[in-house]
């Protein structure tokens, strides 16, 4: 998919730069410059890559111990019985097969999609809309400082508190809906309400902090395209949609495929709240995972689920950086 | 192409009324008196907003708070009340491990042993350690995807991106065995070294940075003669000081919350964190009813330093990401 | 506390949950089980979940370091969730503890791997008398092999706690609560009970005209949850009171009888309580523990386990009483029992200390500390007038609980094999039942599924 020689589009902001063959007065039009390449150019390139090898190599320590060789462990076991207290034996596909008429699951998997759609769809808008907020109101470190705090505080700890308050007999809010004449809901209790409950509790903790890093992006918007725009009296709309939108794309779309990768894998705030139930209504995929490996030591099919989690997700990432285009300098 | 560093703003920013931001670069410096936006309908609405948005997102702390000053014994009989429930700091000294059994467990509490400072300051280490790794390592990284052209770059970037993906309920117990066979368990390299290296998390974000930088910036600093190592240190890190503080502080705050890894290797008193060890505040409790007023004492103090240290590093923030002329 | 819950439920609980998922990952490597050894001396590991009787076993391990100078035990506390997320752990890393507190839910699991220790040896070889333990209590700690795998602590069965102002308002004196008595048809006098004591926003009971089940302010009887496939304090005291049993054999059974007209006729009067209004519609019961809803005055009764007992009676504003669960269709009460017990590890290099510190669990020494800790009913016979004691001091009737015991009217908690796999299914199904989304006859369906894990499920 790469190569040595500048190769793919040659895109306007191509980042890397031409780096091999500096050219002192770079003229406007990029792409020059790109002859054949001269014994110095060689050495120059052969130099660039043991540099990039230095830069890179504590990363790549890292990932291939302590996620790439596990990753591998993983994929084979999604083929084996593993117990994890017996040898696997090789059992093919038989896993996968399971899980195609495993309707526990098709359902884990819809859950799943159900959660995602709430959770990025509110927090994504949510989140732009304070991050825009802040940046064209206010510069205060005190209004930055409050919409990130439930970011700090522990995931399992946010879910507690709304478990908390969120009681159908007892928690604040129930009692609020009491007090101006609703009935209570069984908010992490009915079927209907579980899903959605925990998606907007999730979207509490993250939508400051994901304000925060599409705000990090929009510091990065010169501001005189605004002062122009506003001199050629364009609204405040106006300004979002064709400044503040197209020069967010590339953070707005890193951001969705971060916030919507670990949305896929919501798990703590399940299992501290209504753990899979009621009736395998808030069974995501992520908490399925954990309950056929620990409880139920099926480590092999829990491995095989993983798998088509995993997939899934890179699906997404994918196809995301495509619609978004935010990779096209480099990745394609 | 001047990389320039916006001073403070005034104070008047930070009313309600302030100038709209966005690096607001304001060629008639500071002479010309700032116009005030009037206070139209749009700008009500979007205040109204702002504040609606805060208000829910302080809510349950102050919910948090009400609960940890409420004697949790008694906590459930007056559900409404918007004050503390007979009001006493007995949550907090049950934190702070100043409670004696009796007294802990006569408040709905466990009376298990708490060394606070001992935990708090495993805590600072073990996050600080991880966030500095993350931080130089990623932005190496990072810098090497986004501005350097290399055999294999994409491929590798392709496959640090699918590590973003991987499920973690696959990659813990591996490791955990990994750890067991160093003969780590219980020891503080055991909590950082999977964190340590690499975050797929820093180098993306960095890298999506990077890539908006101008080339121009740093072939003029090629042209002073600077290598990639210059350039990266002397243009590129200062440049992004604004992404990397952010980083930072998102990753510490990542590492100080981690539970479950540390609880994993680490639950030995004497490296045990403090997301560790509230856990006692949490499944310790009689009957799986938490403690709630303890747990959310605790949950408060153990945010606490995350929150100043937030309240000290956004100010920086704000001042160092305000670039202008970058493009 | 000794939360004696089936696992799946635990899961969830203390919220404990937590990131615990994490953990299990992705697996390593095959990790053998270690053979062990038998060293009679060094450092022994032993673990527990319940803080509240942490003092008490402190102290009996002082008494042990005492007369075993050469061994020291440390004990390491973990709540209910992370402790069996930390035990598996430790079990696929080869690092167990050396002995841990073990429930009858979970051993069959490691029993199976060959990851504890039997100890039918060690009892024959140094004579320990199994018959000075309540009854029944050992027996739950031999695994389907026959091989024995845990020495017995304590024990517990269930019994009904209520709220004393509440009774004395519905007309009902604590003695008549003796002689309740229940039927599937029409609850009995049980079921009149309930009623009366629930009662709508408006004060009316839910015995007299005009009750409003629509606006309950106390409901009669509390929910937990729909008991998944045990229904420990949930449904088991009913449906154990028509001679109903969950397996076709006590221990180790085969086959699961879900479809059987007695246990669908109980939990369709249970169930039944919702519609009635006496009892919270089951969605209402995730997140409020029973405890706060009987002290916000919700709840007037509860079905509870008595490891419950002085968590609840430490609750303020409310004064609690208790009396046994009521009299069946079979003409007897039933109440399941369990015991917890102390298992050691294959692994564990020193078993030689490992079974004298379990030796010294047992002994009358330590037990009589447990006793007076005042947490738990000891599983010795000979001290558990010593924690009724203790215990009696909390003002609480002891009584509801251990007239199990002695008119042998217990049912033993059902183990067999697969439980995890058992409550998997039996979870949603019996959500889904009273949860009112799916009819009582569903049950059947499940119970194939259940019984397909054995392979006996009948051909269709």
């Amino acid at each position: 998919m790469s190569s040595t020689a500048p190769s793919g589009p040659a895109l306007p902001q191509s980042p890397a730069g031409d780096g091999p063959v500096p050219v002192p007065a770079r003229p406007p039009g990029r792409g020059g410059g790109r002859g054949a390449q001269s014994d110095g150019a060689r050495a120059r390139q052969r130099r660039e890559n043991l540099v990039a090898a230095g830069f890179i190599a504590p990363s790549l320590l890292g990932f291939g111990v302590f996620y790439f060789w596990p990753t591998l462990r993983g994929l084979y076991f999604s083929l084996t019985d593993f117990d994890f207290f017996s040898a696997p034996a090789f059992v093919g596909l038989a896993n996968y097969q399971r899980l195609l008429e495993d309707p526990t699951f098709w359902n884990a998997m819809r859950v799943t999609l159900l959660y995602v759609a709430i959770n990025i769809g509110v927090q994504t808008v949510l989140a732009l809309a304070i991050a825009v907020l802040m940046h064209r109101l206010t510069q205060s470190t005190f209004v930055r400082s409050v919409v990130v705090m439930p970011y700090l505080v522990a995931n399992v700890v946010v879910a507690l508190v709304f478990f908390w308050m969120l009681d159908a007999q007892i928690g604040i809010v129930n009692q609020a809906l009491a007090g101006v004449g609703l009935d209570p809901v069984a908010f992490f209790g009915d079927e209907a309400w579980v899903i959605p409950t925990i998606a907007l509790v999730n979207v509490w903790r993250h939508m400051g902090y994901t304000a925060l890093l599409l705000f990090a992006g929009l510091q990065m918007i010169p501001g005189h395209l605004y002062e122009a725009a506003r001199t050629d009296g364009a609204s405040e709309w106006r300004m979002f949609w064709s400044i503040t939108l197209p020069l967010l794309r590339p953070v707005l779309a890193v951001v969705l495929v971060i916030t919507m990768i670990g949305s896929f894998q919501v798990f703590d705030t399940v299992a501290v709240t209504a753990a899979g139930g009621p009736a395998d209504a808030s069974r995501v995929l992520q908490y399925y995972i954990f309950d056929l490996a620990f409880q139920r030591l099926d480590y092999g099919y829990a491995s095989a689920v993983s798998v088509v989690l995993l997939l899934i997700l890179m699906a997404v990432a994918v196809v995301q950086l495509r619609l978004t285009r935010a990779n096209e300098s480099d990745l394609g | 192409m001047a990389v320039t560093t916006e001073p403070s703003r005034p104070a008047a920013d930070d009313t309600p009324t302030g100038t709209a931001g966005g690096g607001g670069a304001d060629p008639g410096g500071r002479v010309r008196p700032r116009r005030r936006p009037r206070p139209t309908a749009g700008r009500v609405l979007a205040w109204t907003a702002l504040v609606g948005i805060m208000a829910i997102t302080l809510f349950p702390f102050y919910w948090m708070l009400r609960t940890a000053l409420s004697d949790g014994s008694v906590l459930a009989t007056q559900p409404s009340s918007l004050l503390p429930v007979e009001p006493t700091t007995g949550a907090f000294e049950r934190v702070f491990g100043l409670a004696t059994t009796e007294e802990a467990q006569a408040q709905g509490g466990s009376g298990a042993a708490i060394s606070f400072w001992r935990y708090l300051l495993n805590s600072v280490l073990v996050a600080t350690v991880i966030t500095a790794g993350q931080v130089v390592f990623g932005a190496m990284a990072a810098y090497a995807f986004a501005r350097m052209r290399w055999p294999g770059r994409d491929a590798v970037f392709f496959l640090f991106l699918t590590a973003l993906m991987v499920p973690p309920i696959f990659t813990q117990l591996p490791n955990f065995l990994l750890m067991r066979d160093l003969g780590l368990l219980n020891t503080y390299p055991a909590i950082i070294l999977p964190f340590f290296f690499m975050t797929p998390f820093a180098i993306f974000f960095l890298r999506q940075f990077f890539l908006g930088i101008s080339s121009e910036v740093e072939e003029a600093a090629r042209l002073d003669g600077s290598g990639h190592v210059g350039t990266f240190v002397r243009i590129i890190v200062p440049m992004s000081w604004g992404p990397i503080t952010t980083l930072a502080l998102l990753q510490y705050v990542l590492a100080w919350n981690e539970y479950f890894w540390p609880l994993l290797v680490g639950s030995a008193q004497d490296v045990r964190v403090l997301t560790v060890a509230l856990g006692i505040f949490r499944s310790q409790t009689p009957q799986g009813t938490p403690d709630w007023a303890g747990l959310m004492a605790a949950t408060l103090v153990a945010a606490l330093p995350v929150l100043l240290l937030f309240a000290v590093t956004s100010r920086k923030i704000v001042n160092s990401i305000g670039f202008s002329g970058i493009k | 506390m000794t939360r004696r819950r089936t696992p799946g439920r635990a899961a969830r609980a203390a919220a404990a949950g937590t990131a615990l998922g994490l953990l299990v990952a992705g697996c390593g490597t095959t990790s053998e089980v270690g053979e062990g050894g038998w060293e009679e001396t060094g450092t022994l590991t032993y673990w527990m979940w319940d803080s509240a009787q942490l003092p008490a076993y402190q102290q009996c391990a002082e008494q042990f370091e005492a007369d075993n100078p050469d061994v020291d035990v440390v004990i390491e506390q973990f709540g209910w969730d992370d402790y069996w997320d930390k035990l598996f752990t430790a079990f696929v890393s080869n690092s167990a503890p050396d002995v841990f507190v073990d429930h009858t839910s979970r051993y069959a699991d490691y029993a199976t791997r060959g990851l504890l220790q039997p100890l039918d040896d060690l009892v024959e070889r140094d004579g320990v008398d199994l018959s000075v333990y309540v009854e029944g209590t050992t027996d739950l700690w031999v695994g389907p092999d026959g091989s024995r795998y845990g020495l017995p602590k304590d024990f517990d069965t269930v019994g009904v706690f209520y709220n004393a102002e509440m009774m004395a308002d519905a007309g009902y004196a604590p003695e008549d609560l003796w002689e309740l008595d229940w039927n599937p048809e029409d609850g009995g006098s049980y079921e009149e009970l309930i009623a009366r004591l629930t009662v709508d926003r408006n004060g009316v009971r839910g015995d007299e005209p005009g009750f409003d089940k629509t606006s309950v302010a106390t409901y009669g009887l509390a929910l937990e949850g729909a008991g998944e496939g045990f229904g420990q304090t949930e449904w088991s005291m009913y449906t154990g009171a028509t001679g109903w049993t969950h397996t076709d054999q006590p221990l180790w059974g085969t086959e699961y009888q879900y479809d059987d007209p007695r246990f669908q006729a109980t939990i369709a009067w249970w169930r039944g309580l919702v519609d009635k209004g006496y009892m919270p519609p089951l969605a209402q019961t995730v997140g409020g523990s029973v405890d706060q809803q009987l002290q916000a005055d919700r709840y007037a009764m509860a079905t509870q386990g008595s490891w419950n007992i002085n968590n609840l009676t430490r609750l303020q504003g409310i004064e609690l009483g208790t009396f046994p669960t009521p009299v069946g269709p079979s003409g007897e009460r039933a109440a399941m029992f369990n015991s917890l017990a102390d298992s050691i590890s294959t692994s564990s290099p020193r078993k030689g200390a490992a079974w004298a510190w379990v030796k010294h669990l047992g002994t009358v020494e330590c037990q009589s500390v447990v006793a007076r800790g005042g947490v738990v009913l000891p599983a010795r016979t000979e001290v558990v007038a010593e924690a009724e004691q203790t215990l009696a001091a909390t003002g609480v009737d002891i009584k509801a609980f251990t007239v199990h015991v002695e008119e042998g009217t217990t049912i033993p908690v059902p183990i067999t094999e697969n439980g995890a796999e058992v409550n998997a299914i039996m979870g949603p199904a019996m959500d889904r039942v009273v949860g009112s989304t799916a009819p009582v006859e569903s049950l059947v369906e499940a119970n194939e599924r259940v019984n397909r894990l054995f392979g006996t499920a009948d051909p269709q």
